[in-house]
This record gives structure tokens, C-alpha cells and sequence, in this order.
């Protein structure tokens, strides 16, 4: 380790974040590949080694002989002050190489208000930050993940965007950039090249028109470049391994745990959730296959605790034999495993049951909203019924605290609907008391988690126009005065934050501009409510001459050509507009693995059928 | 049911991890390596784990020790090589054995803290200084917050500076264990204060812990 770099880490908190040196980190010998790789987290170290993305890629890059990925973390305040003042450029974990000697740099979209970071880590690392102004001996930048589903506002900063799943599709990539560095060519021409793998985007072959007013025109691709662009997707799960290895944080990640991939995609079709609709169809794994993957997970990275991970792990149809499989194993090695995404619907006596036996925490529900009819608008197909049936359950179980997810700022929401959270909560408290079987001497705790509600690009809300930041500030103090048991408590997001966030989600390639100028002024980790400067964005907003309120609080004509309209994620448009329609009538949508709802997303398997129709794969009622 | 004993190196990216990731690391190491790991009896299971006389953040060490509890015997040699391909490539085992003394017994630590070439004419004035001064009076923060004056030359009356090649080594065997310790870094931070050291470039390594009584611990 060099002088520079001790120094450095002498100053600052959590040195381990920069040290790398891990359990299960990858080494070798850099003259022995031929592409080296930086898969980059535009966020701190616990955050982005909570990641089970990164630990797929990680693992599948590395497997080849050919090709040596590294990691690399956006450095806290302290530490990125500390390389500033040293002129240490920003390095990958592993080698403690700078990030400038990579063939490939890869940052993760996870979050729009991330996007700064991103600037961020290209100027510590050395790089100028417009694509343009790199010449062809730099790197090239890749991004991918779901804000990539609109990366126009990261246009003129990143070469190579990629839509969808990237276990195949990232190796294509790799070789293809292989193959053109060896052959001599530039960068503009191995981009070109690229443009021919699926779902993968290269924003300076497409052209975009604007109107007078700021909507767009058109957007025309160039030079043969596909239009739209269609995401990548693996058709079935079970031929993609699971990891068998992570690299194991020293110091504590946000999530620091074993994680198996049940299923991707999600069934159910809330209208609000952007990754319900950027990843249909939903598949499944085999719980056969999930249940030895993950005993030889925690067989080599030494984890005692193992999560069922997907976005509703509970729509598993064959949860039961996984849990059961899972059991076998689990209590005798000492690993307690959890389920981060339970659905009220499903929640089943025995389901409960096999929950309690391996540890008992809290029960959490993402109701989302506070009255049947804001929940049919949604199409969180939840009832009070289920909620109360579930509480039971889990009351009789011995559970003592309920958290309950909301958002506030949902299309056709009232002062009724932010109401009928706090009514929802306190008829869990009396629910509680009315249980003959209540722990005795103990008192139950609700606690109410309100965010503020962003339309997201590629959903049936993607129309729809925010609330502005003081309608959502009364809606929050409605909330707060609307609660009366000191059993319930109550948080909610800022809604600063998500106004800028929908901004960005929603934004076009004008922002990049916005995007460059507030991290020239100092704007890093908005995320972090204490990093967030707001100001600072309004007033670039202002000098730049570029209305933030333009992209989120105009709604969006159902004919409009979107910023993100030539990223095909499989679902038409056609739907979106339907699914809208329905939500302004309260209207719900089955899940699609009771009946299919012509989303389009078939489409994107061969054969053109998600579910076998024939076979009962939801789990009843009961 | 034995009582192991754990001698590992800490040196290197491992450095960086504090005594909290350190547990960690070695709780998932002994999960690893399939050893007869002897787990408590309690509602939550977890591996039983004592480390002696726990080393401060960014300093390395060839003697820490780790104790835990078997279930049944094993080959020691056998058991050393398997948790060294559990563990991270800072922290390497040297030796497991079954634990002789109690840790309660350490009473002292001995360290080495030593001065690349570069830096070796500002850290001998620097060491000078702190041989010449009558009383190195620094602060010493105890449990539960309670603060202490304390005069390091007491326990180090001289730093006695060798030349290695070309650098400086300076030997030290300060107190340490469950009752009293004074921290390496201590000096330095002192010698940083005072005669501008930049503390960074003196690496603290520890070679070895003692007894009252000036054994070596085993």
C-alpha cells in the first residue's frame, strides 16, 4: 500500500471501506487479461456491498479467464477530501490500481439521486467527465440497472447504456470491446458495434428533436443503431447459476447476509412500481436449485443468516417445498433465514409457522395506501380483511410490532385517503388488544413508514403529475395530527428529495447539463438528507434556465413521445394507457399469473407464454 | 470440550478492521472451515469467541490470539491450514493449539514501531525530542469516559532508535490486558502534537504479549 494511500486512511473513518482484501475477493495477474473491468456503486461501500447485483456480475466476469473485475465505491466526505488533497486518483478495491489504466468502467443506476456520484467518481479517478472530451486510450463508460430504463439525463457522461438483465448480456459486451481494442479500432466504432447486442443503448447514435414548449419531437437512431432498444432478459432462471460465492465485507454492510434470487419480475402489476414492470415476466427458480445454492452460499462465505430475495418472494409457487428444503438444512448449520418480501395476501398459517421457527423480528407490510378505494387505484390488491387476517395471525404468533409502508402523493389521492392510513394503523393496535392470546405485559407498536410517491418512466403512472413539495408537506402534518395512540409512530421521507428524484426519473438529455453544473457547485450524495443541497439545484435549475417543475408536475399526454420512448422494455404502450385508464376508475388488475392482462411482456420469451394457466401457482386465500 | 487458541498475523488491508469486523470475520471463518466449532446452548447459538488483549485500529500484529471452544479434538496442523484458506489474506494463522494460560495473565505487549528510510531523519528529531523531555504527560481516556493523566515515561523512559535498512526500528513492551494499557499510538499522537511528527509513517507492528511476570503468553 503506498505512502499516499496510509496517509490517507490514517485520517478517516471506517478505513476498512477502502482497504478491500475481503473473503472471496478475486486477484489476478492484470498482464494476463485482456479487458480489466471496474464495476463502480455511485454510493458508500455498506451500501453498495448489500448488493446482489454485483455479486452476479462479479462472479460471472470473473469467471472468465479472460477478463478481471474489480470493485469500486463512491469514498465518503471524508475519504474523497482526503484523496483530493493527497492527488490520490480514484482506485478499484482489489488492485489499488487507478481507475484510468481500466479498459471498462461500470456504474450500477440503482437511484436517480446517485447520478451526482457518478461525476463524482470519474473526476476523482482522473477522467474527464463528458463522453466527448474522452479520447479513445480512455476507458469506456458503461452503466446499467434500473434507472437506466431512462438514462437520457446521463447522456452526455456515459458511452454505453445497457437495458435489462446483464448476465449475458455484459460478457457480450466485454467481448465485443475485446474484439475492437484488438483490432485497433476507436471508441466510436466498438460502440457501434456493441449497438448490435440486445438492450444495448448508445445515446450518441440517436438524435433527439425537441418542440418549442420542451416536449419532444421525435428521436431518430442513426447510423443503423436499433430502434426501439429492447431490453436484455433470461429467459428461464434455472439456466442462470445462482452465485456461489460473494466476497464477504469486513465491516458491516446495510444488508450483510446470504442472498438467493427465488424469482424475478413480479406478478402482481401495482401501478406505481417501476421495477414490477421493467422486469416481466416474472420466472422462477427451481426450490431445489435455490436450496443448494444457497446451503453452498453459506458453506463458503461463512453467513449465518440467509434472505429469500425477490420482489415478492411470497408468489413463489412452490414456496412451501422451499422453505421446507431450506429448513433442512438451515437449523442444523446454524443459519436463520429470512424473507424480506411477504405479501398480506398470501400469508398462511403454516407460512407463519415456518417464519417463526427460524427467528422472529418484526412484521412489515407494504400496504401503500389507506383506503380500499386509493389501494384499487394502485392496484395493490391488498383488502383490510387480509391485512387483518395476517395481523391475527402473527398477533397469536407472538409478534408485538407491525411496520407498515405507505406513500402519499398517489394519483386521485384525498385528505380521506391520508386519513385512512392512520385509521389503518390504529385498527391494528385494537386489533392487537382484542387478541385473548397478546403476549401479557407487553405492548404492541405500529409503525408507519410514509414516502412520497414518484411517477416513474415505464409505468401505467408515468403520466401522472407529481405533488408538489407543499402539498405533500400538508398531507404529512394531515397525517401527524390525524394519529392518536402513542402505540403508532410515524415517519415519512422529505419531499425535496423526491421531487428531485422525479425530475431525473422522468427528465431528458437537457438535464445533463443541470446534472454537471450542481456537481461543479459542490452537489454530491443527495441522497443523504444531510449532503442534499436543495438550493444549490434550485438556483442551477434557474441560472441554466431549465424548469425542474416541467418534468414532474405537467402531466403527460398519452400521445406525447417520452424522453424514454425508444427503450422497449416489453411493455406496450398501449397497455400503460389502459392500465391508467382503469386506476382513474379504480379499476384492479389480476395478478398475471391468474390472467394475463396483454401487457406484451410475453413477447420478449420465446413461445410467448409466461405461465402455464393450467397449474394453480398463486397461493389461495386461507 | 477443549478450549482452542487461534495465533494469527494481522497485517496489511486487515489492519483497517476493528476489533468489532474482526469478530466477524472469524466467526465466519470458523463457520467455514467445518471444525468442530462448539456453539452456546442458548435460544441464539453463536460461536463462543474471546480475543486477548485487542489491537488499535491501523496497527499490525504477528501474535494476536483468538480463543474458542471444540467440541471434540482435531489435528491442530490440519485445523491451522483449513482456516487459513477461510480467512482474508491480511490475517493469516500461524498456529492452533490447545490454550495453556488464561488471557487474564497477559500483562504486557511487545511492539516494534519502525520508520522508512525517507522519513527517518525527521523521525529520529522527533524520538530526541521525546528522549530529552523530562515528562511526557498525555491523556489517557478510560472506561466509561473517565479521563487520566498519564506519563508515558513511566512506561517508556527511552525510544530507543536502531537503524534497519536505512529506516528506524525502536522496541517497545508497554502494558496491556484486561486492567491497564497504554497504546503505542499514544507516543505518537504525543510526538505529533508536539514535534510535528506525521504519526502515519510509523508503523506499528506487535510481536508478542507477556505476562506479569515477563513470560511470553502461550
Amino acid at each position: 500500500m503506498d505512502e499516499a494511500l496510509k496517509a490517507a486512511l490514517s485520517a478517516v473513518q471506517k478505513p476498512g471501506r477502502y482497504t478491500g482484501g475481503e473473503p472471496g475477493c478475486v486477484y489476478k495477474e492484470k498482464e494476463k487479461v485482456s479487458l480489466r473491468f471496474a464495476f463502480c456503486f455511485p454510493d458508500t461501500y455498506e451500501v453498495g456491498m448489500s448488493f446482489l447485483g454485483m455479486k452476479i456480475l462479479y462472479e460471472i466476469l470473473n469467471a472468465r479467464e479472460d477478463i478481471w473485475c474489480e470493485r469500486c465505491f463512491m469514498p465518503w466526505v471524508d475519504m474523497r477530501r482526503e484523496m483530493q488533497q493527497r492527488g490520490l486518483p480514484l482506485y478499484a478495491l482489489e488492485s489499488k490500481d487507478p481507475l484510468s489504466e481500466f479498459d471498462v468502467i461500470g456504474f450500477t443506476l440503482q437511484y436517480e439521486l446517485s447520478y451526482t456520484n457518478i461525476l463524482a467518481m470519474l473526476d476523482l479517478a482522473g477522467l474527464p467527465l463528458l463522453c466527448e472530451e474522452r479520447t479513445d486510450d480512455m476507458p469506456i463508460i458503461v452503466a446499467g440497472g434500473p434507472c437506466a430504463c431512462n438514462s437520457e439525463p446521463l447522456t452526455d457522461f456515459i458511452d454505453l447504456f445497457m437495458l435489462g438483465e446483464g448476465e449475458i448480456q455484459l460478457p457480450a459486451v466485454c467481448d465485443t470491446i475485446i474484439a475492437g481494442r484488438k483490432a485497433g479500432l476507436s471508441k466510436r466504432e466498438i460502440l457501434k458495434n456493441c449497438a448490435a447486442i440486445q438492450g444495448v443503448y448508445i445515446p450518441a447514435l440517436y438524435d433527439v428533436e425537441y418542440y418549442e414548449d420542451g416536449r419532444v419531437k421525435e428521436i431518430r437512431a442513426n447510423e443503423g443503431a436499433p430502434m426501439p432498444i429492447r431490453k436484455a432478459i433470461i429467459e428461464d432462471m434455472n439456466t442462470q447459476p445462482l452465485p456461489q460465492n460473494f466476497v464477504v465485507p469486513m465491516i458491516g454492510a446495510v444488508h450483510d447476509r446470504a442472498q438467493i434470487e427465488v424469482l424475478r419480475g413480479c406478478v402482481r402489476g401495482c401501478r406505481f412500481c417501476q421495477a414490477g414492470f421493467l422486469y416481466r415476466p416474472m420466472r422462477e427458480r427451481d426450490a431445489a436449485l435455490l436450496s443448494t445454492a444457497g446451503k453452498a452460499l453459506c458453506e463458503n462465505t461463512g453467513y449465518d443468516e440467509i434472505s429469500l430475495t425477490s420482489l415478492s418472494t411470497s408468489d413463489h409457487s412452490d414456496l412451501e417445498t422451499l422453505l421446507d428444503d431450506m429448513l433442512d438444512w438451515t437449523q442444523d448449520e446454524h443459519v436463520s433465514m429470512s424473507l424480506p418480501s411477504l405479501r398480506v395476501d398470501n400469508f398462511s398459517q403454516s407460512l407463519v409457522e415456518k417464519i417463526s421457527r427460524v427467528r422472529k423480528s418484526g412484521l412489515t407490510f407494504a400496504a401503500e395506501a389507506g383506503t380500499q378505494r386509493l389501494r384499487d387505484v394502485i392496484n395493490k390488491n391488498v383488502t383490510w380483511e387480509e391485512i387483518e387476517r395476517t395481523c391475527k395471525l402473527a398477533f397469536g404468533a407472538g409478534y408485538t410490532s407491525v411496520k407498515l409502508y405507505f406513500m402519499m402523493g398517489l394519483p386521485t389521492e384525498t385528505m380521506e385517503d391520508i386519513e385512512g392510513i392512520a385509521e389503518t394503523a390504529q385498527r391494528i393496535v385494537d386489533l392487537y388488544y382484542a387478541n385473548p392470546d397478546h403476549p401479557k405485559g407487553k405492548g404492541v407498536q405500529v409503525s408507519i413508514s410514509v414516502a412520497c410517491f414518484v411517477p416513474k418512466p415505464h409505468t401505467p403512472f408515468q403520466f401522472v403529475p407529481q405533488d408538489k413539495p407543499e402539498v405533500l408537506r400538508e398531507k404529512q402534518q394531515h397525517l401527524l395530527h390525524s394519529v392518536k395512540s402513542r402505540k403508532i409512530s410515524v415517519s415519512y421521507h422529505d419531499s425535496k428529495t423526491s421531487f428531485l428524484e422525479g425530475v431525473f426519473a422522468k427528465g431528458d438529455r437537457r438535464l445533463g447539463k443541470v446534472l454537471l453544473e450542481a456537481y461543479r457547485r459542490g452537489c454530491a450524495f443527495d441522497g443523504w438528507e444531510e449532503h442534499f443541497l436543495f438550493e444549490t439545484w434550485m438556483q442551477v435549475f434557474e441560472d441554466l434556465g431549465v424548469d425542474p417543475s416541467f418534468y414532474v408536475h405537467r402531466a403527460i399526454g398519452l400521445d406525447e413521445v417520452t424522453p424514454w420512448s425508444h427503450m422497449d422494455y416489453g411493455i406496450s404502450h398501449d397497455y400503460l394507457v389502459r392500465e391508467y385508464k382503469k386506476a382513474l376508475d379504480a379499476k384492479t388488475t389480476k395478478p398475471c399469473n391468474r390472467a394475463c392482462a396483454g401487457c406484451g411482456a410475453n413477447q420478449l420469451l420465446k413461445g410467448g407464454v409466461c405461465f402455464d394457466y393450467s397449474k394453480t401457482v398463486v397461493h389461495q386465500n386461507g | 470440550m477443549i478450549t482452542a487458541r487461534l495465533w494469527f498475523t494481522k497485517t496489511g488491508e486487515a489492519s483497517y478492521i476493528s476489533l468489532l469486523d474482526l469478530q466477524r470475520v472469524m466467526q465466519r471463518a470458523l463457520k467455514r472451515s467445518g471444525l468442530p466449532v462448539w456453539y452456546t446452548q442458548g435460544f441464539n447459538p453463536h460461536i463462543y469467541m474471546t480475543f486477548s488483549a485487542p489491537l488499535a485500529l491501523g496497527q499490525e500484529s504477528l501474535t494476536e490470539s483468538l480463543d474458542f471452544r471444540l467440541a471434540e479434538e482435531v489435528n491442530w496442523t490440519a485445523a491451522c491450514d483449513t482456516l487459513n484458506g477461510c480467512l482474508p489474506r491480511g490475517i493469516r494463522a500461524v498456529r492452533v493449539e490447545e490454550a495453556k494460560m488464561d488471557p487474564s495473565q497477559i500483562a504486557a505487549a511487545c511492539y516494534e514501531l519502525s520508520v522508512s528510510k525517507e522519513y527517518a531523519g525527521k523521525a529520529r528529531e522527533a524520538f530526541d525530542a521525546y528522549n530529552e523531555a523530562a515528562q511526557v504527560i498525555v491523556v489517557k481516556e478510560g472506561k466509561r469516559g473517565k479521563k487520566k493523566e498519564l506519563d508515558l515515561k513511566q512506561y517508556a523512559p527511552v525510544l530507543d532508535y536502531k537503524n534497519k535498512d536505512g529506516g528506524l526500528v525502536v522496541r517497545l513492551t508497554l502494558p496491556a490486558g484486561n486492567t491497564f494499557t497504554v497504546n503505542p499510538a499514544m507516543i505518537l499522537t504525543w510526538l505529533s502534537e508536539n514535534h510535528g511528527l506525521e504519526s502515519y509513517r510509523v508503523q506499528i507492528l506487535r510481536t508478542g504479549l507477556q505476562t506479569a511476570e515477563g513470560k511470553a503468553f502461550v
